[in-house]
C-alpha cells in the first residue's frame, strides 16, 4: 500500500481516454461552435493546454484530432471551439451535427510548453490567428477569474468579422485594468471599422505590444504560416526569442 | 521534403501514450547545429509517423514511428528537462 502510494506520487498519470457528454452547444458565428462537455473525472488543465478527441463510427473506424481548451480552468465544464474546416472530415461533424448529449472521447491535457498561469506573471502579449485565439481565451478567462491585473496585450488577427471568435466577451473584459484588446481583418472589414484592416506587421506589433525591455511572456498562435511570420516579426523586433511561445497548426484534415 | 509543417506541441498526446512525462517542455540541444529549443517548437511533419526536426538546422531530432503494438522512438540530441519543485 504504501509502495503504490510513493509510487502514486512519484509517476504523473499517464494520459487515458475518457468519455465526454456534450452538455450543450453554443454558437460562434457562422463557422465555429463550442462545445460545452461534462468530463468525468477530469483532472484539470493549465491555460493553453489542448485535448486530443476521438471519434469511433459504427464500423470501427476511427479519427483523431487535436483541440485547444477554450475555458478557465477555473470552470467546471471543459469547452473546446471547434472552426468548420472545408472538405474536412471532423470538423464537419462537430460543427453541424454535435447535439446535447452525445459523446466522444477526449484525452488530456496535453501540452505544457504552451500555457500559461497567473503566478507565471506577465506582461503577456497574445497574438491569435483565426480560431488560433482559442487557447488565448482560455488565459484570458483564466485571468478574469482570478481578477489578476497582470497586464496582457492582446492582438487577433480575422478574416473577417464573422470569422472572429468571442468578439462580444473579449469587448466586454477589456474595461478591466491592464488590457487592451486589438483586431485586425484581414480580409472584409466591418463598415465604418476604423482598426487595423492589414495582415499582422511590425508597426502593428509595435503599437500592441510593450517594448523588449520590459521582458514580456508572448504566446501565438495560428495557422503555420501565421506563426512562423509573427515570430520572424518578434525576433526581429528583439524580443527573446525564449520568451515566444508558439503553437502551429496546419492542414491536418480538419 | 515538403514545407506543410505543424510544431511539437501536437505529438505531446502521441507521446503521452508511452511516456508518464510531459516533454513539450523538455529543451533540446541539437546534435548537428548546437541550437536549444523546446520540443514544442521543433517543426512536425506527419506521415506513417511523425518526424521533429531541429527549428533552426532542419535536422531531424526525433523520429517517431506508430504501429499496433506501440510507439518506436529514436531521439537525437541532448534532452534537458527542468526537475519538477
Amino acid at each position: 500500500m504504501a509502495r503504490a502510494a510513493i509510487l502514486g506520487r512519484l509517476i504523473p498519470h499517464r494520459i487515458t481516454w475518457r468519455v465526454a457528454t456534450v452538455r450543450e452547444v453554443v454558437a460562434e458565428g457562422p463557422r465555429a461552435r463550442t462545445l460545452v462537455l461534462d468530463v468525468p473525472e477530469w483532472p484539470g488543465h493549465r491555460a493553453g493546454q489542448h485535448v486530443d478527441v476521438r471519434l469511433t463510427a459504427e464500423d470501427g473506424y476511427q479519427a483523431q484530432r487535436s483541440y485547444s481548451i477554450a475555458s478557465a480552468p477555473e470552470l467546471d465544464t471543459l469547452e473546446l471551439t471547434v472552426e468548420l474546416v472545408d472538405d474536412g472530415e471532423v470538423s464537419p461533424y462537430f460543427v453541424q451535427e454535435l447535439r446535447a448529449g452525445d459523446q466522444f472521447e477526449v484525452r488530456g491535457p496535453i501540452g505544457g510548453h504552451f500555457s500559461w498561469a497567473v503566478s507565471d506573471g506577465g506582461p503577456l502579449v497574445l497574438v491569435g490567428g483565426g480560431s488560433g485565439l482559442v487557447p488565448l481565451m482560455s488565459m484570458l478567462r483564466h485571468r478574469a477569474a482570478r481578477a489578476s491585473d497582470v497586464a496582457a496585450h492582446v492582438l487577433v488577427s480575422a478574416r473577417s468579422e464573422e470569422d472572429a471568435l468571442y468578439r462580444d466577451e473579449l469587448e466586454g473584459l477589456e474595461p478591466r485594468a491592464g488590457l487592451s484588446v486589438a483586431w485586425t481583418f484581414t480580409r472584409t472589414a466591418p463598415v465604418g471599422w476604423s482598426g487595423y484592416a492589414r495582415r499582422v506587421d511590425a508597426a502593428m506589433l509595435a503599437d500592441v505590444a510593450p517594448a523588449p525591455g520590459d521582458q514580456p511572456l508572448i504566446f501565438v498562435c495560428g495557422p503555420t504560416p501565421f506563426v512562423e511570420a509573427v515570430a520572424d516579426l518578434l525576433v526581429d523586433g528583439g524580443y527573446d526569442p525564449r520568451a515566444i511561445h508558439a503553437e502551429r497548426f496546419g492542414p491536418t484534415g480538419g | 521534403m515538403t514545407d506543410v509543417h505543424t510544431d511539437g506541441n501536437g505529438v505531446a498526446g502521441l507521446l503521452g501514450e508511452i511516456l508518464a512525462v510531459e516533454v513539450t517542455a523538455m529543451r533540446r540541444r541539437c546534435h548537428s547545429c548546437g541550437a536549444e529549443n523546446p520540443l514544442a517548437a521543433h517543426r512536425a511533419y506527419h506521415g506513417a509517423g511523425v518526424v521533429l526536426r531541429c527549428p533552426a538546422c532542419t535536422d531531424v531530432a526525433m523520429r517517431i514511428g506508430v504501429s499496433d503494438d506501440g510507439l518506436v522512438f529514436e531521439w537525437r540530441g541532448t534532452f534537458t528537462a527542468q526537475r519538477l519543485q
